[in-house]
């Protein structure tokens, strides 16, 4: 039988939630129309030093059968002992979709993976459907302004890494536990035979900034900003609205003209305040995940095309500069 | 130490994708520490896969102080499998034994981030991707890096060279070409691979391209119209109407 395979996401020892999003992703694609007449199984499987108690919460929580990989030479992921041991796991269980999270973690050991298992390889898949010749897919391309649709060559197994979410957790409740079984299968490549990637550490750069995650309203300036003196402006704006937190999108971090603590985006800080103004900010999907739970979004850009006005409640085409002296005047 | 760059073009002609213009600098900042404190002779190479006029971005890649190129010359359709570029990038790396292969984490146009990691595996070498720091490396097999992971978090690693590294923005702030050596640039040999002559069979390709959309809108968009003062004003009743004010 076809099997689905999920990768749990495991940092620190933790399970992060994407895992159950790849779960329901799971559910979703077996019970698509082009999979229906012949369901593949399920198994989610979890790498780790010791995967037993991790194993077991995963299989009551999704009630899915989990393979726990118990790796002795893990004890932080690297992409080399997880594309190993995954390969050596997976290319016996016959897998038509490898489902893996469109992290930091799952878009560094994917494409070697894929490679191993000589599959097809999706990469920030962020919606699944099917046509009349089976399930395709749709991932960001021309920095987030389209969707491309791509699907994989017949009789090859995917790769699919998911874009965080998209894929609602289907919220199951109770239920019979999935069966958990154990299987070892330690680092021993034939090639080097030793670890050639060292785990020092893992920091933390700065730690999280409480006033951004608390403010009511968010000011975020973007590249749309031509100079690091026009954030004078933005700040002016933002000093309009009581207790305005600044916020940025990550270039404007990466070229230092305002601090990492304000970065908001995958990289940096998620967000959910009341009120969110996009200044001058395109709207990257990496972007996106930090600020998709603020409750009302207002997307100021020259850019009609700018994919941030697919996600706003107000758009308003025009220069930030230009609009935020307009509504400093409109406001007295 | 031998460095080999693999850069895209995208989006205009001549120019470099930005997360590839980070690796550059990144190895020729690497060339430039490596010889003035540590007398060490260092090169670097760019690799590219494209048509014809994407020659220009290696003159500007030589502009920024790299020191050969190779072009394997394409005639692609607008898609091109992370795979299929992969495989013919490694026949450039294989040319010569590089000690450090950078790229960018991804490229702006198809936005995979895989062509790194799967040139690594092709290669049988280790890869890092979303490299947001590199240590200076004190010999030829052995480089300490940080990834960026989420939320602040970083890895570093120590890994033994030859390897594959993918480079995050934000890692360094690229030097602009110099005009002397984009001058001198056709002095420089810019060595062009054919496709027919580098793979009598074609590669492959794992994923098959259907077509592009518009993505999906996750909330309403109403878009203000008017004057820019219309507009400012319309904001601002609705903020005051919402009590955001």
């Amino acid at each position: 039988m076809k099997q689905i395979l999920v990768i749990a996401e495991i940092f620190a020892g933790q399970i992060r939630p994407i895992t159950w999003e790849l779960a329901a992703a799971a559910r979703k694609i077996k019970n698509s129309p082009p999979l229906k007449q012949l369901p593949p199984a399920i198994h989610i499987i979890v790498p780790a030093d010791n995967p037993t108690t991790l194993s077991e919460k995963i299989a009551k929580q999704t009630g899915i059968d989990v393979i726990g990989l118990q790796i002795p030479e893990l004890k932080t992921y690297t992409s080399e002992i997880y594309i190993y041991c995954l390969e050596q796991l997976t290319k016996k269980m016959n897998p038509s979709h490898i489902l893996i999270a469109h992290t930091s973690q799952g878009q560094d050991f994917a494409p070697g993976l894929a490679l191993g298992l000589d599959a097809a390889s999706i990469p920030g898949v962020n919606g699944i459907r099917s046509d009349e010749n089976g399930l395709i897919y749709s991932r960001p391309a021309f920095n987030n302004t389209r969707n491309m649709i791509v699907r994989p060559t017949s009789n090859r197994p995917v790769v699919l890494t998911l874009m965080p979410g998209i894929f609602k957790q289907d919220g199951r409740k109770g239920g019979k536990p999935g069966q958990v079984d154990i299987r070892k299968i330690s680092f021993a490549p034939a090639a080097c035979g030793k670890e050639r990637i060292q785990h020092r550490r893992t920091m933390r750069k700065v730690c999280e900034n409480q006033a951004l995650k608390e403010a009511k309203v968010i000011v975020a300036a973007g590249r749309g900003i031509k100079g690091k003196e026009d954030l004078k402006a933005v700040f002016n704006f933002a000093q309009y609205f009581p207790a305005a937190a600044i916020g940025a999108s990550r270039p404007l971090v990466d070229m230092n003209w305002i601090g990492y603590q304000q970065q908001i985006g995958m990289t940096g800080a998620t967000v959910a305040p009341k009120l969110y103004i996009a200044c001058g900010i395109s709207g990257s999907s990496q972007h996106l995940a930090g600020m998709k739970d603020a409750e009302f979004v207002v997307a100021i850009n020259k850019n009609p095309e700018a994919p941030i006005f697919r996600h706003s409640d107000i758009c308003i085409t025009a220069d930030v500069l230009e609009f935020i002296q307009a509504f400093l005047e409109a406001s007295g | 130490m031998k460095i080999l760059v693999c850069i895209k073009q995208v989006g205009n002609e001549g120019e470099i994708n930005r997360f590839d213009v980070h690796a550059l600098e990144e190895a020729l900042g690497l060339k430039d520490q490596l010889s003035a404190r540590l007398s060490k002779s260092v090169t670097v190479d760019v690799a590219t896969v494209g048509p014809p006029e994407a020659s220009k971005i290696i003159k500007r890649a030589f502009g920024m102080g790299a020191d050969r190129g190779y072009h394997i010359v394409t005639e692609d359709p607008e898609y091109v499998s992370s795979f299929v570029t992969a495989t013919r990038l490694a026949v450039v790396a294989k040319k010569i034994p590089y000690n450090l292969i950078l790229t960018g984490i991804m490229s702006t146009d198809m936005m995979a981030g895989q062509t790194g990691p799967m040139l690594a595996t092709i290669l049988g070498l280790p890869c890092a991707t979303a490299v947001i720091k590199t240590s200076l490396p004190t010999s030829d097999n052995l480089i300490e890096i940080e990834r960026e992971l989420e939320n602040g978090f970083r890895d570093c690693l120590e890994i033994q060279l030859p390897a594959v590294l993918t480079i995050q923005a934000g890692i360094n702030t690229p030097r602009y070409p110099c005009l002397s050596k984009m001058l001198a640039v056709s002095q420089k040999k810019i060595a062009s691979l054919t496709e027919a002559d580098l793979f009598p069979e074609p590669i492959e390709a794992r994923e098959i391209y259907i077509g592009l959309e518009q993505p999906e809108k996750t909330r309403s968009g109403r878009e203000l119209k008017g004057s820019l003062s219309d507009k400012a004003e319309q904001l601002f009743g609705l903020l005051k109407e919402k009590d955001l004010i």
